[in-house]
């Protein structure tokens, strides 16, 4: 059994029209014994840029402190919030410091531009930077969600479609993978608010 | 090619039951049972411990049984995983060998359903030997020689043997190492551990059918709770001198929602998910 | 085998362990108290590797306590539990502690809390939780038992069955256990089992 697959996760982010959607599941276990639901995957790091983090639980912990830290120092520099693009840059860095002895961790960026605009990333546990226009997967769930989100996804959705959208994904992507579940919760960003929302699920 | 020959399997009681009914001449009964063709290697032992691998065995379930005053419930979930990949919500776990008798299934799926419906077999052919039924002693005697003859050949199988005979309620926990043990309260499973907790709280021998019902029910239910590799339904079988009947059969994803309606209140939930 | 669990009632926190001290296959002792306090309201409960367990425990509290004099203030048990986890992540990628443990507290205003941390230095607060084969056992019993309202009269009762199933079922099961309870007027033995 991979490292990764040690405490289980799935997780989503879609992109929409002026809109993206961010969802992971609420498992925390230890390999096949569940211990808690109400484990969320997903950091804020500003109003419009949200950080998801699959594979090993402390190493997701360890890292969003470091990013938290990382953008508190920014914004004492800069005087502003960092742009999801230049985010993305900074942890496939952080990432990459650590090439011969790797945080556990496979990211999701999802944010707005300030411009409005979608951006959608996720890497490998080393920094390997992958953009996306539509949907980026991670987790133990992986491979039940990129068929779903295949079929579900369409370009320009709503905030309350791509909600739905990725809510529906998760939920089947999640249903076909032991190690991910019991319930979930999804973030949709749009230019002037974050719609949260906590799912029910199969718990079991 | 070399093959085995597995005399154990077809014991003189079915050797004579063929006999007897003249089924070895409709050739029935003359399944390719009692010899599997071998693979032409010459390390046996490592090749069989290479291909386990390979088969990718159902362990992840959880299933139950315990007699009581009221006869047998045996109660099982209904996961089939490989590795973490649910492969099916929907798997029967519980073998109806004969009406009297059920076999339960856990560890590799094909292992399981093979030969317990061998067994099947072989208490049919018992059965029109002698004009009686089989015992709940005799079927399960049958299934551990059947799998102490196969025993380091890389099966695997952990099963109860329920039912109703001439001695009253049955039951006896048989698996692939040959091990053979009666006893009033089994579990078996990467869930037992889970279900045993709930079961032993709740259990006494005066227990109603319809308490005895819940039991199982509800230790099966948390098991697929904490358990990841069980899960999909809860099915719940009685067997009295009349023989069993299923009496329940519920999606876990309805019943977690009927035991705790209020996610707030339940002692895996103690932080605000939605928190950022 | 190391066996941990504790409940997070209303108003309090209640923890259970064994008090085996084992080296390799001999029990040396059976009074090995592994529910050490860090200061009048925070107790942690520890497992593992002796030597790991008992050098981690001493430095973690001395430093709670350092920074207690310091600044004239405690920490909360929230604040011990993340540096905590800090430390062990940090030793983690050095030389690894070989502990499990679960720190059990109550502050003024935000009540009563109870965090399961593992070797690996994952942290979460949880109502119910264990470490060890006994807890495969115990937590599926207290899912179906436990309650918010849960009285210290109640865990208690859920402690001994916790602990008879595990005596009836674990094959290494340790042959005595301590209870222990923390609320707002602080730490207290509350049985021996």
């Amino acid at each position: 059994m991979s490292i990764f697959e040690y405490n289980g996760s799935a997780i989503v982010a879609m992109a929409g029209k002026e809109c993206v959607a961010i969802g992971s599941d609420l498992r925390f276990g230890v390999q096949l014994q569940t211990l808690a639901t109400d484990y969320k995957k997903i950091y804020k790091i500003h109003d419009q840029l949200f950080l998801g983090l699959a594979g090993l639980g402390t190493d997701a912990e360890t890292l969003s402190q470091r990013f938290a830290f990382k953008h508190n120092l920014y914004r004492l520099r800069e005087e502003r919030d960092i742009k999801p693009s230049a985010f993305g840059q900074m942890v496939s860095a952080t990432l990459y410091e650590r090439r011969f002895g790797p945080y556990f961790c496979q990211p999701v960026i999802a944010g707005l531009e300030p411009d409005g605009t979608p951006y959608l990333c996720g890497m490998d546990s080393i920094g390997a930077q992958e953009t996306a226009k539509d949907f980026m997967v991670a987790g133990t769930a992986t491979d039940s969600l990129l068929g779903i989100c295949e079929s579900l996804w369409r370009p320009d959705l709503g905030p309350e479609e791509l909600f739905e959208t990725v809510s529906q994904a998760l939920l089947s992507g999640q249903d076909r993978d032991c190690l991910a579940g019991w319930g979930a919760v999804v973030y949709v960003i749009t230019k002037d608010k974050v719609i949260a929302r906590t799912l029910k699920g199969r718990m079991d | 090619m070399m093959r085995i020959s597995c005399p154990l399997i077809d014991g003189p009681a079915t050797s004579a039951a063929q006999d007897a009914c003249g089924l070895r001449e409709l050739g029935v009964g003359g399944a390719p049972v009692d010899s599997f063709p071998l693979p032409a290697v010459q390390d046996i032992d490592s090749f069989e411990r290479e291909v386990v691998e390979y088969v990718k065995p159902n362990h992840g379930t959880t299933t139950l049984g315990f007699i009581f005053q009221g006869g047998v419930i045996i109660a099982v979930d209904s996961r089939a995983s490989q590795g973490s990949y649910i492969s099916s919500q929907t798997v029967k776990k519980v073998i109806e060998i004969n009406p009297y008798l059920l076999g339960t299934m856990a560890g590799g799926a094909a292992d399981c359903q093979f030969w317990e419906r061998n067994l099947g077999r072989q208490c049919r052919l018992y059965e029109l030997a002698n004009g009686k039924r089989i015992t709940v002693r005799g079927a399960s005697k049958l299934l551990a020689n059947t799998m102490f003859s196969y025993r380091g050949m890389g099966l695997s199988m952990g099963t109860m043997v329920a039912g109703w005979d001439e001695a009253g309620p049955g039951l006896y926990y048989v698996d692939s190492d040959g091990q053979r043990t009666k006893g009033k309260l089994f579990s078996v499973g990467s869930g037992s551990l889970y279900a045993y907790g709930v079961l032993d709280e709740g259990y006494r021998w005066d227990l109603s059918v319809e308490e005895a019902v819940e039991l199982g029910l509800r230790s099966i239910y948390h098991a697929t709770f904490r358990d990841a590799a069980s899960g999909g339904t809860v099915s719940v079988y009685h067997v009295t001198q009349e023989g069993w009947t299923k009496v329940r059969g519920e999606d876990v994803g309805e019943l977690h929602f009927r035991f705790y309606p209020d996610p707030a209140k339940h002692p895996c939930n103690s932080v605000d998910p939605l928190a950022v | 085998m190391d066996f941990l669990c504790g409940i997070r009632g209303r108003d309090f926190v209640m923890v259970c362990s064994d008090t085996s001290a084992v080296q390799s296959i001999v029990t040396m002792k059976q009074d090995e108290d592994k529910l050490v306090p860090v200061d009048s309201h925070r107790l942690f409960a520890i497992s593992g590797e002796a030597g790991d367990r008992v050098n981690f425990s001493e430095y973690i509290i001395a430093n709670v306590r350092l920074y207690a004099l310091r600044n004239g203030s405690q920490l909360s048990t929230k604040a011990v539990a993340n540096f905590t986890r800090s430390e062990l992540a940090t030793a983690l990628r050095k030389s690894p502690y070989q502990t499990n443990l679960l720190m059990a507290g109550y502050d003024e205003g935000s009540g009563p809390a109870l965090y399961w941390c593992d070797y690996l230095a994952t942290l979460h607060h949880m109502n119910i939780c264990g470490t060890g084969y006994g807890s495969y056992f115990v937590l599926s019993m207290w899912d179906k038992l436990w309650h918010p309202d849960l009285s210290q009269d109640e865990a208690l009762e859920l402690m001994r069955k916790a602990v008879a199933e595990v005596r009836a079922r674990l094959v290494v099961a340790p042959p005595k256990y301590l209870v222990k309870v923390v609320d707002k007027d602080g730490i207290r033995t509350v049985a021996e089992l």
